[in-house]
Parts: structure tokens; sequence; C-alpha cells
């Protein structure tokens, strides 16, 4: 893994998933465990099966009422999102855990928990390029 | 064009098929998957490479769906069920087997 995630090992991570194909790191950060969210085949908003970009990403965490934020540092009352962008495609997100740690579900292999967003940046997934949160009060 | 065997499609295809399961197995954006150009050789392989998707499909569910729609021009998936990979695979396994693509006991 380190080919793929070369900042991966600066940080104690654990894994806390087996591996499942049947949902990727957008859905898990959304907390849906059922689906693989794509466009095409499932967006919380409408958007072109063709529009893989950081920017219909950006939209769909709108849509479940995330606003752009400065940075990764816990704040009380609120759950982040990082988005990850490589070129021309978005590429991973990654949820922010109640106790300032991080999730993110790698593809179709397993979730794991780590200490910072940029973890799994510097490699397959290319740099974050953005930082979201909600009020945790929004979605109980 | 010319044809390829079926002893050789099936080794081009297990070569492929192996190598884009390395190379994908990290990605969550499928339009990367299909990006890449293991995946897209497959593609190009066409209508006889069908059978082979199909019988990896049942075998171990996998991201072929992109591959399958592109070469059969077609998607049997509900849109009820877009997104869920369990039932994706199941969907188009059927299809398989109506146009009899699919041999269950492959």
């Amino acid at each position: 893994m380190s080919e793929e995630f070369p900042r991966l090992g600066r940080h104690r991570a654990r894994q806390t998933s087996p591996p499942d194909v049947g949902y990727n790191c957008i859905a898990w950060s959304a907390g849906d465990t059922t689906r693989w969210w794509q466009p095409g085949l499932y967006w919380p908003v409408k958007t072109s099966r063709d529009d893989w970009s950081v920017r219909a990403l950006e939209q769909a965490f709108r849509a479940l009422g995330y606003e752009e934020c400065r940075d990764e540092s816990p704040e009380e009352g609120y759950e982040k999102v990082a988005l990850c962008g490589f070129g021309f495609y978005y590429t991973h997100a990654a949820r922010q855990l109640p106790n300032g740690r991080w999730t993110s579900k790698l593809g179709k292999a397993e979730d794991i928990e780590h200490e910072s967003p940029d973890d799994v940046a510097g490699g397959l997934y290319g740099e974050v390029v953005q930082f979201m949160r909600r009020r945790i009060a929004e979605i109980r | 064009m010319s044809t390829m065997m079926e002893p050789a499609l099936q080794e081009r295809f297990e070569q492929l098929k192996n190598q884009w399961k390395v190379q994908s197995k990290y990605l969550s954006n499928t339009a990367q998957m299909a990006m890449l150009w293991s995946y897209q050789q497959i593609i190009g392989m066409g209508a006889p490479v069908l059978p082979l998707i199909l019988a990896e499909l049942l075998h171990e569910t996998d991201h072929w769906f992109w591959a399958l729609e592109a070469i059969a021009g077609e998607n049997p998936v509900p849109a009820e069920a877009a997104g869920d990979v369990a039932a994706s695979a199941d969907a188009w396994l059927e299809w398989g087997r109506s146009k009899g693509l699919l041999r269950d006991n492959v």
C-alpha cells in the first residue's frame, strides 16, 4: 500500500472493516453502506453520469447539508468531510469521527481509521482539495 | 479486424482482469476504474468477451457493469437498484442467462 498511500505510514492507522465491493468512500462518508455512490448510478443531486469532477463531489455533500470550511480541525457541534482530487477526477472522501480522527473506505477494499485526511493523500488519491462541515444536529 | 480464438481470448481476458483488479482495488470513482488501460482493453474485445465477464461476475462481484453496458449497449439494472452492487450483479447475470451467454456451471 505504500505506493498508493505514501503518507499513511506516518501516523497510526488501523483497519476497521473487511473489504467490501458494495460501497465506496463517498457512500461511507455519507453514512451509507448499502450502495456505491457514483454520478449516473446513485448520487444525491441530479448530475451528468460523465461528471467525475471534484465539483460534482462538492455538490453531493452540499445536498447532504455540508458547507465549505477552512480546515480539518475538530469543531464542536460539527461533522466534517475532506474531499480529495487528482487531475480531472474526484478521488476520495474521508469523514471525521467524533474523537477527531478520520475514517476512510479505501475503494473496494477496507475501511480504516487514521489521524488526518492527508494520511491517504499524496499518491493514488492526489491531494485533499476541500474541507466541508455540517451541524451534527442536522443529521440526528 | 482479426478474430481472436476462444483460448486466446480467455487468456487475454485473464491477464487484463488480473491487472485491472490490482490497479482498481483502492479506487472509489468508477470512471477512474473504467479508464484504466486494462479495462479499456477488455471493452475493446467486444461482444465475444461478454460470456467471460459474466462468468467472472458470477465468480466474484466487482464493477463490471460499465464494461457490460458499453459492450452490450443496454442496461438491465432497474432504476431503483442503481448503486446497489449485488442487485446490479444479479440483474446482469439474469440478462446473461436470458441471452444464453452465461452457464451457471462454469
